[in-house]
């Protein structure tokens, strides 16, 4: 026998339906029945050892990274709740085989009931704090889930979504709670926590824990002000309401706090929250649940009541009233849960369950009519029922506190006053359903229920009788070992009889019965009177605030996140500055130690010129056409610049790139309107300027510091071995290739996505051609002018040849593959431009996507290479050979690499250019020209 | 001797880049500014010439070639957009 | 196998060049065999990749064979070997969905989808800081054309914004590199932390300068307030796939402040010791309330989605920020679950959208979905998950950061955000929920049935938040083991290859090339 059994029956038992549904509705709800039932006799089985006062134990590790065990215990107050939640479930699954039509499904509904039914079963076995957690959390979402049951109903949606976001919420600050306590503790295990009372008591932290584990419990168990979401998960079938919320879920709470007695228990902080909280809420769901009309909202609200009165008996402080209150756990789970049922059939058989249309029912079913009654006397308190028992103790206990000093007196009297309540809204059920004339407009005529659905109904309310006749013969051993575990060892001495003689508690009783009696004969009073207040749904109170919370949101969003593409620019602008500058502030000197090289007019000239460019570029960015021109001085200036100071690879790369970007502009220019309207206004200008300006002093202080301080660089290194380990004389190209050849594939890669992304973008893209210039002039006719043809073509043979040059020479001299296939490429655009894509088109017949993955290809097979010889990817190879005619010449692998740079170049810039230019049409419209 | 011939060459070549940036600044027609970058070109691959000559090496001459070669596809293409707007046809 | 580092880098690479060329260039089904079939290649390489590091330790690839810090370095650590299995399993799924019908929207997917694996794993790979700013550069031009993918209005201008603000990143990466460069004069990332050390305080401050800048560069690839504000639209307008795979691109951003914040200015970097921390605190908290705020606004299940990754991006940092090494596992874990559950709900919410007619993924009332039960279980399952409800593995993410929050300001600040958050979120994804799969009106007989692939892929991602759970001992372990050599400055291990005799370096001053 294994404890692990007891949970996993359950958990297992969610596949059941999915299996059984075909086979019927009888066979699918006892099949599922058996995996629980085989799980309660397991239970039952270990029952002799606990009356023996042993808990059981079992671990398996799981996650120590979080401290989650899964862990099981059983004792008393497990075996209490284990029978309740088993025993019930077994009668709810019966009750709901009958209960639900064909058009319910049924396997649905049992996969949420068994799924809820282990999650109950895992929180009280559970000897994890995490793992409790786990199941208390699953039960949130199976309650979700079996509240939604019918989903198409909004009620429905909406009271599972209140019920979910309340009990969520407490879910998460018991979380909080649970890891706060295995804080102070050191440990999340179960045991070990219940043996540190003492460390938490005297633990600085402790006020917050217990408040946060009791939010927990407060929300679960409906206590007020978090009582609101019970009534609403009434919409629930009715099953569903007697099992979670009367006999089990709603226990959940009172079962933490229970759990939790020995170590948060028995402090003034606990006394006040929990038995204030339980006083108030004993007293409001009394008064409310007398004017409830419908059926359920009735016992829901006397649910409530019910969970009030067992967290005041908790919270007393006093192991009697403990006791008690454990008492009226089962006493309660028992006749709620058969009410409800008893309230189902109602609803069931007569379409209704509003009170106002039920009457005198007893005709119609004069069985079920008895049953109900009996447990509606056992929720009133009358003796020889269990009811009555619980409340007794209750009366006892209420006396033996000093909750509020002085003013202690006014708590029986508060008890006596919501017993009292509780008296009428049990009599009103009675005699409002049953009797009081006839039925108002019911949709159908009432009858007896089916046979099998009323077996729950009479097994529920057998054991009230038989608890409330015979207590000590049947519950009291129960009541006994629970006591034991939740007290810690140590059970009062209490007398479960029906007759403690004549004594105070049985006069509040009494007191309580003329007084509900008295209530109910005056209640059209009290309906009047309660018909002043305004009474606003709960329901609507939380969709308002969640819709408010979503307004604010949203309106928090769209001013944050407007769209604007200026803003989000601006933003990370104002980051770069802020992170780039507030070090600066701590930099007390901006130039280094590093000698300056001496300035020349023509430097000067060419900087005077580049900064003038560049500022009219700016200036005059709307003219487009004319800030490209200013751009290509900027372009060709820089060139310039890198020639001026050593280095020439660079010069090289930057004209050809400045080339192939400006016929890119070019290109994309005719596209765009030929100048652009102003868009920001003087003030957001010289906002822009502001940061602009700053991030320009900022950058430029950053070089002026980079640069004068002295270097002291890996470049060193790539400048003795260029010659020696990479075969060439060139160090720039010899890193491209060699030393970080890895970058410039990446580099390559690059540049052939950009050009498949362009392609992606425009392949399908057409767009008309306007069909005059931006002032207003006809386009010239002729569209291949015969000079610049001859020009081109006599053109592409000596760049092509300029570009084998550079490429060759390119490991010893300026050049290589990139400016190469740059080359290559504007020689070959020159032949579009000149010639027009219908020339080309015979001519060039290659895939130009095929240049590039060969190029990538070829590039990365030379890296591949090295494999063959042991070597890491990449590693380069090269020698001297002589041949007769040529003399010395050398082989590297690195041009090999270069080769593919090369193509996969020539392939990107040719896939971008040529598609740029077939986006227009080849005809002109001539009849718009003409105009 | 060479010196002073480069020195003063370079002075010119810098006086024409700043006339010539006059005429791109001024315009007032399009080719006027066209042809003002062109020049511009051709003043760029005297200077890098002048620079080569000065510094005794021929390793800024494939710059200058280039310059060349691709002023003159630049040139092209922008007398081509203000003609047809379509480079490409 | 010697060369297993660079297998995650060089199998996508080939991958995408051959399937640009023919035979496999004119098909769709020879292209989507042939890139599962790598992917599928590349998930078991990244498992025996993250074997080796785990049980032989970190694992030194030396391109070229020229030795750190002058050559360029795979270090792959137990970080990068997780950070790869992770996007080899996610790439997996985005591209079992797109096979489906999503890549035949635009030209070029499958290659370029490669092409995205590739940036992605070299990132994670690399131990050079330039060649991390190259694999930025091949990730990002492979996402902007991704992006488009399926073209459209939407997508074109939320790329528009995309690119642009990438484009500023990227100068901005460029510039903090030349100033780390010119200050530490290497770009091996070992290097540099060995090196941050002694500056002088000249050299801190500009050194200083260059690290928040990247950390500007990197919280706008993570999408940290107050960069984030591409983040949503983009991501919720994009292809369900593409999107699917951006669940690791945010990741990329907050991997590489691991790297160059831990690593480089972590504990032993003197007075550039945690820099980044200061900020990283209140902009990680900020962020998360923006995300959160985000959810709450969404008009529609995508953008939520969108603003769930903005979240799980502060709660990362937060995770980062603390410092401890406790916290850095948990946010490894973080990661992994964030990572796989943001990719399934954008599975998931593209099937929801198609289904639903012109509401899209809105959250109004529309025809009911085609296939109510399997959709409503994956989104339910993925729903807890976000919201960090058990047995999912949310949940345990949650509980790792809470933990790790030590100290009493620690958890003043991280607990009751963290616990809020999580109820924003129940609100949120129930109201989404409920409306999605219940408020709904009419009939729906159009449409096609579920494709078989795609709920394979959505099963393989969301299979992903269980399977993190039941393993949780495990996987916690590793990202213990993970998150202690994060911490630990550990000199680079040797080289299994052969490397190239370098001449011993010139004393002389040094001089210009050529």
């Amino acid at each position: 026998m294994n404890l692990l059994w007891v949970v996993l029956l359950p958990l297992i038992g969610t596949l059941v339906p999915l299996f059984t549904e075909r086979f019927g509705r009888n066979i699918c709800a006892f099949c599922v029945a058996l995996l629980p039932a085989w799980s309660l006799i397991l239970v039952l089985m270990y029952a002799p050892d606990i009356f023996n006062g042993q808990a059981i134990r079992q671990t398996i590790e799981w996650i120590p990274a979080i401290g989650l065990e899964v862990s099981f215990r059983l004792d008393g107050l497990s075996l209490l709740f284990l029978l309740l939640i088993l025993g019930i479930g077994l009668l709810v699954i019966l009750y709901a085989r009958y209960y639900l039509s064909l058009k319910d499904s049924m396997s649905r509904f049992y996969v949420y009931l068994m799924l809820f039914m282990a999650a109950m079963v895992g929180i009280v076995t559970s000897n994890n704090l995490i793992q409790l957690w786990m199941f208390w959390e699953l039960t949130s979402i199976s309650s979700f889930l079996l509240i939604s049951f019918w989903s198409h109903k909004s009620e429905a949606r909406k009271g599972a979504r209140m019920a979910l976001t309340v009990t969520g919420a407490g879910g998460l600050a018991l979380l909080a709670g649970l890891l706060l306590i295995g804080r102070i503790v050191g440990s999340y295990d179960l045991d070990t926590v219940l043996a540190s009372s003492d460390i938490i008591h005297a633990h600085a932290a402790y006020p917050v824990a217990l408040i946060l584990v009791l939010l927990g419990a407060f929300t679960k168990s409906a206590q007020f002000p978090f009582h609101f979401w019970l009534p609403h998960a009434m919409a629930a079938p009715t099953p569903v309401s007697a099992y979670l919320h009367s006999a089990t879920m709603v226990k959940a709470g009172i079962f933490l706090m229970a759990r939790f007695y020995p170590v948060l228990a028995g402090t003034d902080l606990w006394f006040i929250i929990v038995s204030l909280t339980g006083l108030t809420t004993l007293l409001l769901g009394a008064y409310i649940a007398l004017f409830k009309h419908d059926l359920k909202g009735l016992l829901a609200y006397s649910t409530i009541s019910h969970l009030g009165l067992i967290t005041l008996l908790l919270g007393l402080n006093s192991p009697l009233a403990a006791v008690a209150a454990i008492f009226h756990i089962i006493n309660h789970a028992t006749f709620k849960a058969s009410l409800f049922m008893a309230a189902g059939i109602i609803d069931h058989e007569s379409g209704s369950r509003d009170m106002r249309q039920l009457n005198g029912l007893w005709q119609y079913m004069p069985y079920t009519a008895t049953l109900a009654i009996v447990a509606a006397l056992a929720m009133a308190g009358v003796p020889l029922l269990n009811g009555f028992l619980s409340k007794e103790m209750f009366f006892a206990e209420t006396l033996n506190q000093s909750v509020l000093g002085s003013l202690s007196w006014t708590i029986p009297l508060l008890a006596v006053i919501g017993a009292a309540f509780s008296v009428a809204y049990s009599l009103r059920f009675i005699h409002d359903v049953f009797f009081n004339g006839q039925p108002v407009d019911l949709p159908k005529t009432p009858q007896e229920p089916p046979r099998y659905v009323r077996i729950p109904v009479e097994i529920l309310v057998a054991l009230c009788l038989l608890v409330g006749i015979f207590p000590a013969f049947v519950v009291g051993d129960l009541l006994h070992i629970a006591s034991f575990a939740v007290l810690d060892h140590t059970v009062p001495v209490h007398n479960l009889a029906i007759w403690h003689g004549l004594n105070l508690p049985l006069l509040m009783s009494f007191m309580a019965m003329v007084g509900g009696v008295i209530l109910y004969y005056n209640r059209r009073h009290l309906f009047e009177f309660q018909s002043h207040f305004d009474t606003t749904d709960a329901k609507h109170i939380f969709e308002r605030t969640i819709q408010s919370l979503v307004k604010a949101a949203e309106s928090i969003t769209n001013t944050l996140e407007n769209g604007s593409l200026q803003r989000y620019v601006f933003t990370l602008l104002l980051c770069t500055l802020v992170m780039g500058g507030l070090p600066l502030i701590e930099l007390t000197q901006n130039s280094g130690t590093r000698a300056s090289i001496p300035l020349d007019g023509v430097t000067i000239v060419c900087a005077l010129l580049m900064i003038f460019s560049a500022v009219a570029t700016v200036i005059w960015h709307r003219r487009r056409f004319l800030a490209l021109i200013f751009l290509s001085v900027v372009g060709l200036i820089v060139s310039l610049t890198f020639a001026k100071f050593s280095a020439p690879d660079l010069a090289l790369t930057q004209l050809s790139v400045e080339i192939v970007t400006i016929i890119l502009l070019l290109l994309a220019l005719f596209f765009l309107p030929q100048s652009s309207l102003k868009e920001s206004s003087n003030r957001r200008l010289s906002v822009d300027l502001l940061v602009a300006g700053l991030i320009g002093c900022v950058i430029g202080t950053l070089c002026y510091a980079m640069l004068t301080t002295p270097l002291n660089t890996m470049s060193d290194f790539f400048i003795a071995n260029s010659k020696t380990g990479g075969g060439g004389t060139n160090v720039v190209n010899v890193i491209l290739v060699d030393f970080r050849g890895f970058d410039t594939l990446g580099e390559i890669i690059v540049l052939g996505i950009a050009a498949l992304g362009i392609f992606k973008l425009i392949a399908n893209m057409r767009i008309a051609i306007p069909a005059r210039d931006d002032k207003g002039r006809a386009w010239s006719n002729d569209p291949h002018p015969m000079m610049l043809e001859v020009v081109s073509q006599s053109l592409l043979p000596l760049a092509l040849l300029v570009s084998a040059y550079i490429f060759l020479r390119g490991h010893n001299m300026p050049g290589g593959g990139f400016i190469a296939g740059l080359i290559t490429s504007v020689a070959i655009i020159q032949q579009y431009i000149a010639h027009g894509v219908q020339w080309i088109k015979p001519r060039v017949t290659i895939d130009y996507q095929w240049i590039i993955a060969s190029g990538i290809l070829i590039a990365t097979a030379t890296g591949l290479g090295s494999w063959l010889f042991g070597q890491a990817f990449l590693s380069t190879w090269f020698d001297y050979f002589s041949l007769p005619w040529i003399g010395k010449f050398e082989l590297a692998s690195a041009m090999l690499f270069d080769l593919g740079v090369y193509l996969t170049v020539v392939g990107a810039v040719m896939l971008i250019l040529a598609n740029l230019g077939k986006l227009t049409t080849s005809e002109r419209l001539d009849i718009q020209e003409n105009n | 001797m060479l010196n002073i011939a480069i020195t003063i060459a370079a002075v010119l070549m810098c006086l024409s880049l700043m006339l010539n940036l006059w005429r791109l600044f001024k315009g007032p027609s399009r080719p006027d500014r066209i042809l003002a970058l062109d020049t511009m070109y051709i003043n760029s691959i005297a200077l890098i010439i002048l620079f080569g000559i000065f510094s005794r090496t021929t390793l800024y001459f494939e710059a200058a070639l280039l310059i060349a070669m691709l002023g003159f596809v630049s040139t092209a293409a922008m007398c081509k957009y203000i003609l047809r707007g379509d480079l490409i046809e | 196998m010697l060369h297993l580092p660079i297998l995650p880098i060089l199998l996508p690479m080939l991958a995408a060049a051959l399937m640009l060329l023919p035979p496999l260039s004119q098909s769709i089904t020879r292209q989507r065999l042939f890139a599962v079939t790598i992917m599928i290649t590349l998930v078991i390489v990244s498992v025996w990749l993250l074997l080796t590091c785990h049980q032989q330790g970190t694992q030194l690839y030396v391109l070229g064979g020229w030795q750190p810090p002058f050559g360029i370095a795979l270090v792959a650590d137990r970080l990068s070997a997780l950070m790869v299995l992770l996007t080899a399993i996610l790439g997996l799924g985005a591209q079992l969905y797109a096979c489906a019908g999503d890549d035949k929207e635009g030209m070029y997917f499958h290659p370029l989808f490669m092409f995205q694996m590739l940036g992605v794993n070299g990132a994670f790979l690399t131990g050079d800081i330039f060649n991390l700013f190259v694999f930025f550069e091949v990730l990002l031009i492979a996402s902007y054309a991704l992006l488009i993918h399926g073209g459209g209005k939407q997508k074109t201008k939320a790329n528009v914004h995309y690119v642009i603000l990438n484009l500023v990143g990227s100068s901005i990466f460029l510039f903090a590199l030349g100033i780390l460069y010119g200050t530490l004069g290497t770009l091996n990332i070992q290097d540099m932390a060995m090196k941050v050390v002694s500056l002088n305080e000249q050299q801190q401050a500009l050194t200083k300068a260059g690290g928040l800048l990247l950390l500007v560069v990197f919280g706008l690839k993570a999408a940290l307030l107050p960069l984030h504000f591409w983040l949503p639209k983009t991501y919720a307008a994009t292809s369900a796939p593409v999107a699917a795979l951006f669940a690791i691109m945010t990741k990329i951003g907050v991997y590489s402040i691991l790297r160059v914040h831990m690593t480089i200015f972590g504990q032993d970097a003197g007075a550039l010791a945690h820099m980044a921390i200061p900020w990283l605190w209140p902009l990680a908290l900020l962020t998360i309330v923006m995300g959160t705020i985000g959810v709450l606004a969404s008009p529609g299940l995508r953008l939520s989605i969108a603003n769930l990754v903005v979240v799980s991006v502060g709660t990362l940092l937060l995770a980062v920020a603390i410092q401890r090494e406790s916290a850095t596992s948990a946010a490894l874990y973080y990661m992994i679950h964030s990572t796989f559950i943001t990719g399934a709900l954008f599975l998931i919410a593209d099937m929801i959208t198609k289904q639903r007619g012109k509401a899209e993924d809105r959250y109004v009332i529309a025809r009911p979905l085609q296939n109510p039960k399997i959709l409503g279980i994956a989104f339910f399952i993925a729903a807890l998950t976000v919201v960090g409800m058990p047995p999912f593995s949310g949940f345990v993410s949650k509980i790792l950061i809470l933990q790790a929050a030590n100290s009493m300001r620690e958890t003043l600040w991280v607990w009751p955000i963290l616990l809020l958050i999580s109820l924003v979120f129940l609100v949120a994804l129930s109201r989404a929920g409920t409306t999605i799969f219940w408020r709904a009106a009419g009939d729906n007989t159009q449409g096609k049935p579920l494709a078989p692939l795609k709920c394979i892929a959505i099963a393989l991602l969301l299979g992903a938040s269980p399977v993190l759970v039941i393993f949780g001992g495990p996987i916690t372990q590793y990202t213990q083991l993970t998150a202690a050599q994060l911490h630990s400055k550990a000199p680079l291990p040797n080289s299994k290859l052969p490397i190239k005799k370098a001449k011993e370096m010139p004393t002389g001053q040094s001089h210009n090339a050529n």
